[in-house]
């Protein structure tokens, strides 16, 4: 620790200017933004790299995004080698180049410092649109990347401080909801500027070697934080092997392995996955990163600050090109970020399992989510969205506690918000009929798994697309430590559609069209249970029956609790003991 | 002020704060225990030392005074314990679980933490009842109410005993029909139940703010009603001339019925009068620009006015509970006397928020406490007397402090004690003034160009030093810095908010007329309602607020205007506040682009006149308070110097002294770093300003008389 005779004090001074600076961009983009993917999901990152460029503070946002932004930093100054200046700014979308999906854009501000490049602020959000043949993106019947939207190289929007107007027109020709776009893009360049300030006012102050000398040490206690809980691990090898069902592609369930190599102080995560297939859910590797990385956060539980050191010593391998979590052109990608991550991470998770037991908690319900498009007929425009509320899944539950209640999918790990069903109905043609939990949607076990939710909707006057993504509608989230339901109908995902009084269960991903007086009602699935549920105190079990999370049919089959009388919630003591006994 | 006194009564976790305030402007501080669980039981006894020290008995004082004001603490309490009152909620059907969903959303800095709790449900999904009912986001209804399902909802509530009711529907705001019919089925068939009636609350678009919001309130009133009518019953009892005032979170007093209806309002009520304090100590200079700081044992809050205004939030999470109300904004950091340092998982020397609080307390109280605090390191960098706080009643020892810090963080990290306690002083100011960007920065404000005011025990050692790392140049530090807050609810004003949603574009007449028409409804109701407490309209003011945005965004920023006829040409000038608090804001506006509003509100005052003002008799001179020296550290290598120190109670109007230097007052220690010059004010306000020397200050100040 003295080999940069650093002061400790100035280090931990640094450390909190940095998280400041970070925070007040994440402020901004997300008081500023139009897309409410990126403000209420806080489906953005925001990210703080030295001249390298070296991930120096990782926004704790979502987990989409963990670890997505380093290939893509690394390989846009790689393609401007040489020819990056003050008052540049670089925007970028393409998986070709470290992204995650299109429809995620990257800003990135090179930062200088007395005329040398010492930073970049980058930020990425979700937009709501990025142009292609299905509003939103998702579009469950490309074949090819082509048929899902605009790829966008690595290109200058600024050039030495010169807006490139014609850049800027011409990527937004090519998109729907126009004005929306160009406030998030604003939002974006907004949140740049303002974390540059911070990091330069800092360098004014302290002195830029020394900054630069403490976040070298930053880096390098990160690292040696990782090394001391990988090392805390038995050496040897662990997999995990997770399922990723059929959501309409046709070609089947696939297995992801995940195989995790302790040596020491070091781990070697690889991957293998079946070829890719022509259908949205291949993951290209900047997007595989992130789901890999969340794997290991759920072992690893740390706290924020993240900076790049804490994956210095975690290698991978995302298998051969051209298989589905090692992705390449012309490989359709759109739900990458939920389909296949998090059963890649769920694969991870379950490696770790194994590794360190005690630790890893359930996984947490998969997305399993809408997009809506369509016209407002009160301003005579057109909208297009995706849905927050309707990928709120349940929380794994852990080794301590019950799971969160409607905190999912186990992508954001309870970063994103759902926002309020009235500013949405205010922004959006449509009537929300139930947002709420869903009895016996939780994983059963000794701790059991969070709630799911129902979001149900109807449009206001005009009929609606809707376009599903995800999975988690077969498979429920996965339990750890002996966790197991036997009621698996109620905690899977679904999307039902009601028309003329009949309902219709689909379970594949599809485009829909809601006319006003139908109804769709998009169902999420509830988190993993921890521990044998036959072990879950009965006064617990009687509670949810009470609140309405767990029924009384649920009581018996899942838990082993029978209710003699559901009204006063008296229990049936010997067969309850006998049920629990077998 | 008409009469002799003005009563101050101000519940804080530990003391509770009596002020004293005559028409000749002597203000006395006095302090009881306080007394969570009997809450009146503290004002009695600290009536009883009021008459101990001054021979005045409680109804002498009392029936002579123009306002008895109560700040309390109950409705927190309630909310912290979670021991408010067993509530049921009666919401649209399919919606009963939003304040269960919070949004889906985990609070950040917990992502992956397996321990971490939900928020505690304060009402249980068994007592959360849906109805049959719906109304649009036009405002027409949908689904007429079902009463019967209403009716059953309040069998449900009688069987399991609920004592209060929250009531709240979909875009009720836009029609409270619905709401209204319902609160009567409640009040016919639960006539001793307490009601709240979301609509009415907090007539604000954003059902899930409006339902916490409720549901807060819901919780909190049966238990605000016993406590106003035990207050006010007892000092009518006393011969009180008015009814007791109460201080609210939104920075104003409000009558007890209020409180006791709109509960919601009482509670974070202790920090928010801080900024009335830092007006009246600012005036004599017309300082308009404060940031207030008040560091206590275990918190330190930050509050900030701006050409006179508290800045104010709402539709926050406190507590872990979403609030929509104004209130006064507080940024609150567990960053105190009693702040424990150690090294985290990354070896990094933290301060906080892991508190010694007062039991066992910091090393050197010699209570037992082993770990090294805030106190701890300002005793090892000599800022504190090792006499002892308190004017001596509480004894410190150096030695326990600084092995407290040797072993737990000097040692660990290689350095010396010395070095060490420096380090823990600057990290803990460096959090601080991080805390302070989030209520000047994030909210467009540069802190250079505000004034810093010190409020509570423990600010006045750090106060220089925050100051300096704000770049801020003049620093306030009142002989009632202790008891600030409690002086500031004696100079508070009368305040209600009243509030309207406006979904509405701003653009064309009708959208004008619209608006004019809400502000005019809301600002009638606020002067009658002021009238009928007494006040003439010549003492009444009105500020509006409107959440705007541009059409697309999400969130709203609320921007302050003067109250003026809103016509279509009028609109204009709403649009340009609005792009000029953006740009502030987040650097950049969007003048081409529609702007919409979401809700608008009118916050209503009632001037109370203000108490007098003592002056402090001119001094001979600060040598003649110089109490001899200490050695005192004021750089990061550790090393000490000389330091003189002053015995503040010897001080007199105009006399100066040039940092480094410690002035001990009674009750809290003010450190003066190097290039500082203090100089005690006539108001009894320390005013320290940087990098002017004595002399130099002096002569500026002759020849600005002369000219």
């Amino acid at each position: 620790m003295k080999k940069r005779n650093v002061d400790p004090i100035t280090l931990s001074v640094v450390r909190g200017v940095l998280e400041t600076a970070q925070r007040e961009m994440t402020l901004t983009l997300e008081q500023t933004a139009r897309s409410s993917v990126f403000n209420l999901a806080h489906d953005y990152s925001t990210a703080l790299f030295n001249h390298t460029p070296e991930m120096i503070l990782q926004g704790q946002d979502i987990p989409i995004h963990l670890g997505s932004l380093i290939p893509a930093m690394k390989s846009v100054a790689r393609y401007f080698d040489g020819d990056i200046h003050e008052g540049d700014l670089i925007l970028h979308n393409d998986p070709a180049y470290g992204g995650s999906h299109i429809i995620d854009t990257c800003m990135y501000m090179p930062v200088f410092y007395q005329g040398e490049l010492v930073f970049w602020t980058v930020c990425k959000g979700h937009l709501t649109d990025i142009g292609g043949p299905v509003p939103a993106g998702y579009n469950p019947n490309a074949k090819e990347i082509f048929a899902e939207g605009l790829r966008i190289p690595p290109v200058k929007i600024w050039d030495r401080g010169k807006p490139r107007k014609d850049v800027m027109n011409l990527l937004l020709t090519n998109m729907r909801a126009r004005r929306d776009q160009e406030g998030d893009f604003n939002a974006l360049i907004g949140a740049c500027q303002v974390g540059a300030r911070a990091l330069i006012r800092m360098m004014d102050k302290y002195g830029r070697q020394v900054v630069q000398d403490c976040i070298a040490e930053l880096l390098d206690m990160a690292e040696a934080h990782m090394r001391k809980l990988i090392a805390g691990v038995p050496d040897g090898t662990y997999s995990g092997t997770a399922i990723l069902e059929d959501a309409g592609h046709g070609f089947g369930d696939f297995e992801i392995t995940a195989t995790v190599t302790i040596a020491g102080d070091n781990c070697h995560i690889a991957v293998n996955s079946p070829p890719q297939v022509p259908y949205f859910i291949n993951s290209y590797e900047g997007n595989s990163h992130s789901g890999v990385y969340l794997g290991l956060m759920m072992f690893a539980q740390l706290p924020p600050p993240y900076n790049e050191g804490l994956y210095r010593c975690v290698t991978t391998d995302m298998g051969p090109k051209g298989t589905l979590c090692n992705a390449q052109s012309p490989a359709p990608h759109m739900n990458c970020t939920t389909t296949p991550m998090e059963t890649l991470t769920d694969a991870v998770r379950l490696a770790f399992e194994q590794a360190a037991p005690a630790k890893v908690s359930a996984s947490w319900g998969h997305a399993n989510g809408c997009n809506i498009a369509g016209w407002d007929t009160r301003h005579d425009e057109e909208y297009v969205t995706m849905v927050l509320a309707s990928i709120i899944s349940g929380a794994g539950a852990t080794a301590t506690q019950d799971g969160w209640h409607a905190c999912g999918p186990e992508c954001c790990f309870g970063a994103l918000t759902s926002g309020d069903i009235e500013m949405l109905e205010h922004s959006y043609p449509i009537i929300i009929h139930r947002y709420s939990l869903m009895e016996d949607s939780g994983g059963a076990g000794r701790h059991r798994g969070g709630s799911g939710t129902c979001w149900e909707v109807e449009p206001l006057d005009s009929p609606m697309t809707l376009i599903t993504f995800g999975e988690g509608r077969r498979i429920p989230a996965m339990g750890a430590a002996g966790a197991r339901s036997e009621m698996v109908e109620t905690k899977v995902g679904r999307l039902e559609v009601t028309r003329g009084g009949e309902t219709r269960i689909i379970t594949e991903n599809v485009i829909e069209t809601i006319r006003p007086g139908e109804r769709a009602a998009n169902k999420n699935p509830g988190g993993g249970g921890y521990g044998n549920p036959f072990e879950r105190d009965i006064a617990r079990v009687l509670q949810d029956v009470r609140d309405g999370l767990v029924s009384v049919e649920g009581a018996r089959r899942d838990y082993g609790v029978v209710i003699a009388d559901p009204a006063s919630l008296t229990v049936d003591e010997a067969e309850t003991a006998r049920l629990r006994a077998a | 002020m008409q009469n002799q006194y003005r009563l101050g009564i101000d519940a804080g976790g530990t003391f509770t704060d009596f002020i004293l305030a005559d028409r000749k402007g002597e203000v006395r501080i006095f302090k009881a225990l306080s007394t969570p669980n009997r809450p009146t039981e503290a004002i009695r006894n600290g009536l009883k030392i009021i008459e101990e020290e001054t021979g005045l008995s409680p109804d002498t004082i009392v029936s002579n005074a123009d306002l008895c004001i109560n700040g309390t603490t109950v409705g927190l309490n309630a909310l912290i314990t979670h021991t408010g009152a067993k509530t049921g909620l009666i919401a649209t059907k399919g919606h009963e679980d939003s304040i269960e969903i919070r949004l889906g959303h985990k609070e950040d800095g917990y992502r992956y933490d397996p321990e971490y709790p939900p928020a505690t449900m304060l009402v249980p999904r068994y007592l959360r009842r849906g109805v049959s009912e719906r109304v649009l986001s036009n405002g027409t209804v949908h689904t007429p109410l079902d009463e019967d399902d209403v009716r059953e909802a309040c069998c449900h509530f009688l069987r399991e005993g609920v004592e209060s009711v929250a009531i709240s529907f979909v875009w009720s705001v836009l029609h409270p029909d619905h709401e209204l019919r319902a609160a009567q089925i409640v009040r016919e068939m639960m006539p001793d139940a307490r009601l709240t009636i979301g609509s009415q609350l907090y007539p604000q678009v954003r059902e899930y703010t409006r339902t916490s919001t409720a549901i807060v309130n819901a919780y909190l009133a049966p238990i605000l009603q016993r406590y106003v009518r035990a207050v006010d019953g007892y000092f009518q009892r006393l011969g009180a001339r008015q009814p007791v005032r109460y201080f609210q979170s939104n920075g104003g007093l409000a009558l007890g019925k209020v409180v006791a209806d709109q509960s919601v309002y009482a509670i974070n009520s202790g920090p928010a009068s801080a900024p009335q304090a830092a007006m009246w100590l600012g005036e004599p200079w017309g300082m308009r620009d404060i940031i207030t700081v008040d560091m206590g044992g275990t918190s330190f809050d930050i509050t900030l006015t701006r050409d006179g205004r508290a800045n104010v939030s709402k539709n926050i999470d406190f507590l872990r509970y979403r609030i929509g109300i104004p209130m006064i904004q507080v940024e609150t950091l567990g960053a105190g006397g009693g702040s424990i340092g150690w090294i985290d998982g990354m070896g990094l020397l933290q301060m906080g928020p892991q508190s010694a609080g007062s039991e066992p307390g910091p090393a050197c109280y010699g209570k037992g406490g082993e770990k090294p605090t805030t106190t701890d390191a300002n005793l090892v960098l000599g800022y504190l007397n090792p006499e002892g706080l308190v004017g001596g009643r509480l004894p410190l020892d150096v030695e326990k402090a600084r092995r407290a810090i040797r072993t737990h963080l000097a040692d660990p990290l290689g350095i010396s004690v010395e070095k060490a306690a420096h380090g823990m002083f600057t990290i803990v100011n460096n959090t601080m003034v991080n805390a302070i960007r989030r209520v000047s920065v994030e909210r467009g404000y540069d802190p250079r160009d505000f004034v810093l005011n010190c409020a509570g025990g423990a600010t006045g050692a750090h106060i220089t030093a925050l100051a300096r790392e704000m770049g801020i140049r003049k620093v306030l530090v009142s002989k009632l810095a202790s008891g600030l807050c409690a002086f500031g609810q004696i100079l508070s004003d009368v305040k209600y908010n009243y509030m309207a949603p406006a979904p509405v574009r701003l653009e064309g007449a009708e959208a004008a007329s619209r608006l004019d028409r809400l502000f005019t409804g809301l600002e009638a109701r606020g002067r009658e309602d002021l009238a009928l407490d007494g006040f003439a309209d010549g003492k009444i003011s009105i500020r509006r607020s409107l959440d705007m945005r541009y059409v697309g965004q999400v969130h709203e920023c609320t921007v302050d205007v003067d109250p003026f006829e809103i016509t279509e040409s009028a609109l204009d000038r709403l649009k340009a506040a609005f792009h000029a608090r953006h740009e502030e804001l987040y650097t950049y506006s969007e003048p081409q682009s529609a702007v919409e509003v979401v809700n608008v509100e009118s916050a209503i005052t009632g001037a109370v006149d203000r108490p007098g003002r003592t002056t402090l008799a001119r001094g001979k001179g600060a040598h003649s308070a110089l109490r001899g020296t200490r050695e005192m550290i004021f750089n990061a290598e550790g090393i000490p110097h000389e330091t003189p120190v002053y015995d503040g109670a010897l001080l007199g109007a105009g006399d100066r002294i040039s940092g480094p230097a410690v002035i001990q007052e009674v009750t809290t220690t003010i450190v003066i770093e190097p290039g500082w010059l203090a100089e005690l004010h006539e108001s009894g306000v320390y005013v320290l300003t940087l990098g002017v020397q004595a002399g130099m200050a002096q002569r500026a100040e002759l020849a600005a008389e002369e000219a």
